[in-house]
């Protein structure tokens, strides 16, 4: 039993902390997650991309609540749990979507302050603890 | 570019037909649109369909090419469009294209679907440079969670209340049960919207849309052919396709770049802007419109992000029955997705059939009184959109 990423590549605790791992452009700072071997920012004069890591800080501009299993490939542990889940805006440019880590769901607010996190999200089939980005209040 | 008259529509009704093929939806949809247009199959010069993902087609989305065997192989020239949901009018586009330019001067456009049972799916392939499959597996986000996520960010800055979200799947159904081509043709109300299932919190089950089987199809053809036809037909006044910004709003993968402004569905709203300006009418001109419900967020959404009316004003049109077939801006007097379920790749045609039959008078109890300029749109997988705008 160990712990693995729910997909490799994505993300990783960091000396910093948690980080997502993308990429950007030097030209014009376009965020890109994940990684983009190009820029496509059609304003873009030139593509220069680099890797680039995003977070942990920013807000919650949008939320809903997974309020049934969802269907494949989603996975869950049983029995499933509700969560809360919606668009972060990273202060670092970067709108990535992702899950909120709250105990109390009534709790989740529009805008409201959040960093993020790398939590279990489901235990595969060989009992290994599958982990991915989320975000907790801040 | 010559103008372009819309001559016949037909429609197969929108619901389950386990024992009927989509060949079956679309013949049923092809003959009553000939026959409204006073043709034959062989008087057709082209077809334009829409490629369906879920059936028929022979696997290639090749299903202008069924309904050609099906009708009669006369060896028309064939164009098969993929666009997600927007299909259907994307396809449309390429029919007014084809008559537009002189290289046809009638041409057959048709779009018809079977559904699987349940939410839409992704490929199923495990590939981990899908941005499908990594929403689904590293967020356990579905499709509809997207809209869920826009409504509740609407909540928060127009104040939109659960119970007038509800009122927007309350007139749907409503002008549903008027529609005999709708699926759900029971009126509902407030109370059993809100108690209907929760799938994705704001969203209920009766403000989300179904799938649905169904097919549409529309006889486009020259002004010179029209007039033989005809002494009242509908023209095409404008027809536009349209892709999605890159500083778009909406992510379409996991992550994006926060937008510098509130842009969002730019693809919708580039094609309607487009379809308006071909027709030389403005946002007062519309007397209907005919626009993508899949959730009721998008009837309060859709006409303030395209100059309709102004932000935050879509509740009060709302609540003040001015959306209604009778009312000062009627939205989706069909009944709309809310009622018709989610054919996919035939949605666009049957808005446009129903555009046709409110500029002609013809749409019996949900008929916009004086309907004489109308506007349908769509918004599908891979930032698609289209709109069309017909008038008498």
């Amino acid at each position: 039993m160990a712990t693995v990423h729910a997909v490799e590549g994505l993300f990783a605790d960091t000396p910093n902390g948690p980080r997502l791992l993308g990429s950007r452009c030097a030209t014009c700072s376009a965020p890109y997650f994940p990684k983009s071997p190009v820029c496509h920012n059609p304003e873009c004069t030139e593509s220069k991309i680099e890797d680039a890591e995003f977070g942990p800080t920013g807000k919650l501009w949008g939320f809903t609540f997974q309020v049934f299993p969802p269907p494949p490939p989603a996975k869950y542990d049983e029995p499933f749990k509700p969560y809360p889940m919606g668009f972060i805006d990273l202060d670092d440019g970067l709108r990535v979507l992702g899950q909120v880590s709250i105990e109390d769901l009534t709790k989740v607010a529009v805008d409201m302050p959040v960093e993020m996190v790398i939590e279990p999200l489901f235990h595969d089939e060989d009992g290994n603890e599958v982990v991915t980005w989320k975000f907790k209040p801040s | 570019m010559r103008e372009v008259a819309a001559v016949g529509f037909g429609m197969h009704p929108w619901g389950k037909f386990e024992d009927k093929s989509v060949t079956e939806l679309c013949r049923h949809a092809v003959e009553a649109s000939l026959q409204d247009a006073g043709v034959q199959w062989r008087d057709v010069e082209a077809v334009a369909a829409a490629s369906s993902r879920f059936s028929g087609g022979k696997g290639w989305g090749l299903n202008g090419n069924d309904v050609v065997e099906d009708m009669g192989s006369t060896g028309v020239p064939v164009y098969n469009l993929s666009a997600g949901c927007s299909a259907g009018a994307n396809a449309f586009n390429i029919g007014y294209t084809l008559v537009a330019s002189g290289a046809h001067d009638m041409v057959m456009v048709v779009g018809g679907e079977k559904m699987p049972k349940g939410f839409i799916q992704t490929s199923g392939v495990e590939e981990h440079t899908d941005p499908e499959f990594l929403r689904q597996r590293c967020i356990g986000m579905p499709g509809p969670a997207f809209w869920a996520v826009l409504c509740r960010r609407r909540m928060h800055e127009h104040g939109t209340t659960e119970e007038q979200m509800a009122k927007v799947a309350v007139k749907a159904r409503k002008n549903g049960a008027l529609n005999p081509n709708a699926r759900y043709r029971k009126e509902t109300n407030v109370e059993e919207v809100l108690k209907s299932a929760l799938v994705v919190y704001p969203l209920h089950l009766f403000e989300i849309c179904a799938v649905s089987d169904g097919a549409a199809a529309v006889v486009l053809c020259s002004a010179e052919k029209a007039k033989q036809l005809t002494t009242k037909p509908v023209w095409v006044g404008g027809s536009a396709v349209a892709t999605a910004r890159f500083d778009d709003g909406i992510t379409r993968g996991i992550g994006g770049m926060v937008p510098p402004g509130i842009t969002h569905h730019s693809e919708a709203k580039a094609a309607v802007a487009k379809a308006m300006s071909q027709a030389g009418v403005g946002p007062k001109d519309l007397s209907l419109v005919e626009l993508q419900d899949n959730t009721v967020y998008y009837e309060l959404a859709f006409p303030e992000e395209w100059g309709l009316c102004e932000p935050g004003q879509a509740e009060w049109l709302l609540e003040h029955d001015e959306t209604t077939p009778t009312g000062k801006l009627p939205i989706n007097p069909s009944g709309g997705f809310i009622s018709f379920g989610e054919a996919t790749t035939a949605q666009g045609l049957f808005q446009i059939c129903e555009l046709g039959w409110q500029l002609r008078g013809e749409a019996g109890a949900r008929q916009v009184p004086n309907a004489k300029v109308g506007m349908s749109q769509t918004i599908g997988l891979g930032g698609n959109a289209t709109a069309v705008v017909l008038k008498n």
